[in-house]
């Protein structure tokens, strides 16, 4: 499905200077859930941004479908961290959800059918006519998630899209997003730096270590549907938390 | 990469400053005023009217310079209701919509080049920088020289004072495009053309509104001085010629209208602004949550 081999970043004008990433080799399966874990600095945002073909990889490569990426493709979308400023402040919700889809090549139509719909599978149905800024931090990223459904892609690209909100409404937006995932069978590449956000989402763990590799990778075999109280009281939760801690701190101990 | 200059005076930060009686500030529990805000200012007004009506009266002020404030609004109220004051607005007007249409017209897409390409900066800045600081008034010999004392000298002076503040505003608002905006639009793939009208224009509006705010007062400032100092036909040739005709009441009758233009045009920016940029900070009436 989506294969990155060697990939390697460098950023300025020297490609044999100090690399973001360096060496990443990964696949991710058709309709898989994977977590990408890693502290801050370890190159998880260059390697989203890589793979999502924002930027052109120094040397490697990534391909989706058996296609290389060398630009942004149209079966994946992006979710940035920062929903306050990827959502467009001058679009109405509707809009923002709306305006990339003419680009696919979608009539008015076909575009306003889509975005109703992943407004409301996001629960914002009656919210199209607001603006943004009129949203609460949480309804704010899961526009940004409509706007990434609507685009209907099979590869949604997650840039610890839940950093930035309370954690209230983080689990909600957790249990959203695995609730998707099911129910559009898409695959999920989703970075954090919070192990139990991984564990708790994903089917495969990838620990990143800098400049970004990766380091293990840790089957999650908890069942689904999952669930915040009694998934995360499993005693599989800790153990697979307990892993994943003893795999980030190895890697900054020396630091 | 947001590469937007350390040399950024002028920053759409001060886009028409939020009146503090909207929004969630007239929804806080506060203390109920003794005098209403409107009451209060109009007594302002008519305090110093009043100082001034009785200080020319009484003499304090010589008469001949300082008429009666009250004779000076009777003779505004003629001058209201006749064409001729009209016929000078207009002409000062004219000048103005001329001038800034023209700046405009150029700055606007120079600004947009300026603004998208690093290079075509770097070359720029320094021939910007060297022009920008001339004072306009300074070219009006320059002005009369090559276009005359009439309308033409008047537009050539306007347009040259309100082209940099619109054009530097312009290449601030479109280095200022947010990143992450920017990653948005090209990560669902829409083309260039389409991230320019869709991001880039949309962001940087509120700095293009400002720049056009501030030509306009500046714009006025020219015309009326071209009209004073050369005597192109306007507000400030009336001015004069009511000046040497020993008429300080319909002198100051003018320069009281001069100063509601100035007023009028700022208040009808700030409308258009607040209706077509109702999504930015400085104008948003509701917080959010």
């Amino acid at each position: 499905m989506l294969e990155v081999s060697q990939l390697r970043k460098v950023y300025g004008p020297d490609p044999d200077g100090e690399p973001a990433v360096a060496g990443l080799d990964f696949t991710v399966n058709d309709q898989e859930f994977v977590c990408i874990l890693g502290s801050s600095g370890c190159g998880k945002t260059t390697m989203l941004r890589c793979l999502s073909g924002l930027d052109r990889p120094t040397a490697g490569q990534v391909t989706l479908r058996d296609s290389p990426v060398t630009g942004p493709p149209e079966e994946m979308a992006f979710v940035f961290q920062d929903y306050s400023r990827s959502l467009l402040p001058w679009m109405r919700v509707q809009r923002n959800v709306a305006f990339p889809l003419r680009y696919k090549g979608l009539s008015t139509q076909e575009a306003k059918e889509a975005t109703d719909e992943a407004l409301t599978a996001v629960g914002l149905a009656g919210s199209g006519q607001l603006y943004p800024w009129q949203l609460s931090g949480g309804m704010q990223q899961r526009v940004a998630i409509a706007r990434a459904l609507a685009y209907k892609p099979r590869v949604l690209l997650m840039d610890e899209p839940f950093a930035s909100v309370d954690a209230q409404t983080r689990a909600g937006l957790e249990d959203l997003l695995l609730d998707i995932w099911q129910r559009y069978q898409i695959t999920v590449l989703f970075v954090t730096h919070d192990i139990d956000e991984a564990v708790y989402l994903a089917d495969r763990v990838l620990v990143l270590q800098a400049p970004a590799s990766v380091r293990r990778s840790v089957e999650v075999s908890l069942p689904r549907p999952r669930d915040q109280l009694e998934t995360k009281q499993l005693p599989e939760f800790g153990r697979l938390r307990a892993e994943l801690y003893a795999a980030l701190d190895a890697q900054t101990a020396p630091a | 990469m947001n590469w937007s200059g350390s040399s950024a005076p002028e920053r759409a930060t001060d886009l028409a400053s939020p009146s503090p009686s909207t929004g969630r500030a007239a929804a806080a529990p506060r203390r109920a005023p003794r005098f209403s805000d409107l009451g209060l200012r109009i007594a302002g007004i008519v305090t110093v009217l009043a100082i001034l009506e009785i200080a020319s009266r009484a003499g304090v002020l010589p008469r001949a310079w300082f008429p009666p404030i009250s004779e000076i609004y009777l003779e505004f109220g003629k001058l209201a209701f006749g064409w001729p004051l009209w016929l000078e607005i207009g002409r000062t007007l004219g000048g103005w919509a001329l001038g800034i249409g023209i700046a405009t017209l150029c700055a606007i897409p120079l600004g947009v080049l300026l603004g998208a390409s690093r290079i075509a900066y770097r070359l720029a800045k320094a021939v910007i920088e060297f022009f920008r600081p001339v004072p306009s008034v300074a070219l009006i010999p320059l002005a009369v020289l090559v276009y005359g004392t009439g309308l033409e000298m008047k537009v050539f002076l306007i347009t040259f004072a309100t082209f940099w503040p619109i054009l530097l505003q312009t290449i601030y608002g479109v280095q200022d495009v947010d990143p992450v905006a920017r990653d948005t639009a090209r990560s669902y793939g829409l083309p260039p053309l389409a991230r320019f009208t869709q991001i880039t224009l949309p962001s940087a509006a509120p700095y293009i509104a400002t720049g056009l705010r501030i030509a306009s007062a500046i714009a006025l400032v020219l015309a009326v001085t071209a009209e004073l100092v050369v005597g192109a036909p306007g507000l400030g040739q009336a001015i004069v010629v009511a000046q040497s005709n020993a008429n300080p009441t319909r002198m100051y009758a003018l320069i009281i209208v001069a100063g509601l233009l100035g007023w009028a045009l700022n208040s009808g920016f700030q409308a258009v602004e607040r209706r077509l940029l109702r999504w930015h900070p400085a104008q948003r009436q509701e917080a959010g949550k």
